[in-house]
């Protein structure tokens, strides 16, 4: 009975419609397209909020007071880069793999692999590695969306910044090799890069 | 020889002796002063500052860049004070002065090279250790063999399992791994002068520097003179200055990076020759 159904329902969609022209057909399409691409970003840009981040306590209590403490929250220009600033690459791409990745801290979450301040401390150099190792792999895309080598005088830097930058640019370095812990606290146990 | 002649001998061979200390003694007013800054440099030891994931100037450190040839700056040091005294550098407490500049000025002649510094200590430290000196102002030599001595000035001498640092043996001071220090120190109770060393382990007395020092205090500006034996002409020594001030001990002190002091030779600080 039930199969009978949805092939009648199939061969209903497979048949050329004598009721609605072409035309109607055409616009309905594309403005359904629409409303539902948008509303499909619109959704997707939703979970890149600061807010949607800090809905979790597990952010909140824990990297969201560390991170409010530094320049990337609060500085003289008044430019703030938020979590998906550094942590979701921009381009759609990416972006839409990055968070099929994510999916899997949804299930982390009903877990509760995180939820105590100790179980957060137990797991944090592992979520580090696992960061930095992307950024690495990517060359510091999201930190490059807003700072890049050419961009950068170092000249009008303080003299610690520019010797080392002098350096990075001549070896071909990438911002997360030297800068990590800049916006969270570094977890205990880190290990040394194997390239030093 | 009669007694007359014996006092007057006597009398002349003081004279002598005066007139030749009033030669060796350099003009101070004429002898060129450096500020060198020094700081309270926390839980930094070399384990530390050599330490990638501690600290990111470690691959300048590993390329020959000096501490000081990044940190001094237009007559200061540019360092993240308040992650200095955040508790993870700072577990037991930061003094409210991180920061203060000694000047120091140096002479020499064949004999002995002499060494001034001029600084106001402050007060407002976290750690009274020392309760019998309000300040000490101490000197570090650094011999041939202290490896990147040039670099890193007393720091090869400073380890995180030395006393006073976290966890560490009371009992264990600093210590060279490799190499000597020559140190010399004055403290303030009894005008105390201390000629010293650190290899495997810091001694305060059989040192090799012969150290005397004068010190004065004006208002609340202390002026610490050491004489110690010239090293030689045409060297460039490595070291480095500490000031414990408000009755701190150990690692509580305020200390200066690396620089070298020019015996007739170039130098970050230039001996001026008598």
């Amino acid at each position: 009975m039930a199969d009978n159904k949805f092939t009648g329902f199939l061969a209903m969609i497979r048949r050329p419609s004598a009721k609605y022209s072409l035309l109607s057909l055409l616009v309905v399409g594309f403005f359904s397209g629409i409303f539902f691409w948008g509303g499909f970003n619109t959704g997707m840009e939703a979970t890149n909020t600061l807010e949607f981040c800090i809905g979790c306590h597990e952010m909140r209590d824990n990297v969201y007071v560390e991170y409010k403490k530094t320049i990337h929250y609060t500085n003289r220009t008044g430019v703030r880069a938020v979590c998906s600033d550094c942590h979701v690459p921009k381009d759609w791409t990416h972006k839409m793999i990055r968070k099929i990745q994510a999916s899997k801290e949804v299930w982390g979450k009903i877990t509760g692999v995180i939820d105590t301040p100790e179980k957060f401390a137990a797991h944090r150099l592992q979520m580090a590695e696992s960061e930095w190792a992307r950024m690495k792999a990517n060359d510091s895309r999201e930190c490059r969306n807003c700072h890049s080598f050419d961009a950068m005088d170092v000249e009008k830097q303080k003299l610690r910044g520019a010797k080392m930058h002098k350096i990075g640019i001549s070896e071909k370095k990438t911002c997360i090799d030297c800068h990590k812990g800049i916006a969270h606290t570094k977890p205990k146990g880190m290990k040394e890069d194997e390239d030093e | 020889m009669n007694k007359f002649s014996v006092s007057t001998a006597v009398a002349g061979a003081l004279l002598a002796l005066a007139s030749q200390a009033a030669v060796a003694a350099p003009d101070w007013g004429k002898v060129p002063k450096r500020d060198i800054n020094v700081f309270h440099a926390g839980v930094t030891p070399i384990e530390w500052a050599t330490k990638k994931s501690d600290h990111s100037g470690s691959a300048g450190m590993r390329k020959g860049e000096s501490c000081a040839g990044c940190h001094e700056e237009k007559g200061t040091l540019n360092f993240n004070f308040k992650r200095l005294a955040d508790k993870e550098l700072e577990p037991k407490g930061a003094p409210k002065t991180m920061m203060f500049p000694v000047s120091v000025q140096a002479a020499y002649d064949a004999a002995n090279l002499y060494i001034r510094l001029t600084f106001k200590a402050p007060s407002g430290g976290a750690d009274k250790g020392d309760k019998d000196n309000e300040v000490k102002a101490t000197v570090l030599f650094a011999d041939a063999k202290v490896p990147q001595a040039d670099q890193y000035g007393c720091w090869q001498s400073c380890h995180a399992d030395a006393r006073t640092m976290p966890g560490a043996d009371d009992k264990k001071t600093k210590y060279a791994k490799e190499g000597a220090y020559e140190l010399m120190q004055w403290a303030s109770k009894g005008n105390k002068v201390s000629d010293g060393s650190v290899t495997t382990e810091r001694k305060m007395t059989g040192g090799t520097t012969g150290a005397k020092a004068e010190a004065s205090k004006s208002g609340d500006t202390y002026t610490v003179t050491f004489t110690r034996k010239n090293p030689g002409e045409g060297k460039a020594v490595p070291f480095g200055i500490a000031v414990h001030a408000d009755n701190s001990s150990g690692r509580f002190h305020h200390v200066s990076l690396g620089y070298k002091l020019g015996i007739g030779a170039d130098g970050d600080v230039k001996a001026a020759k008598q």
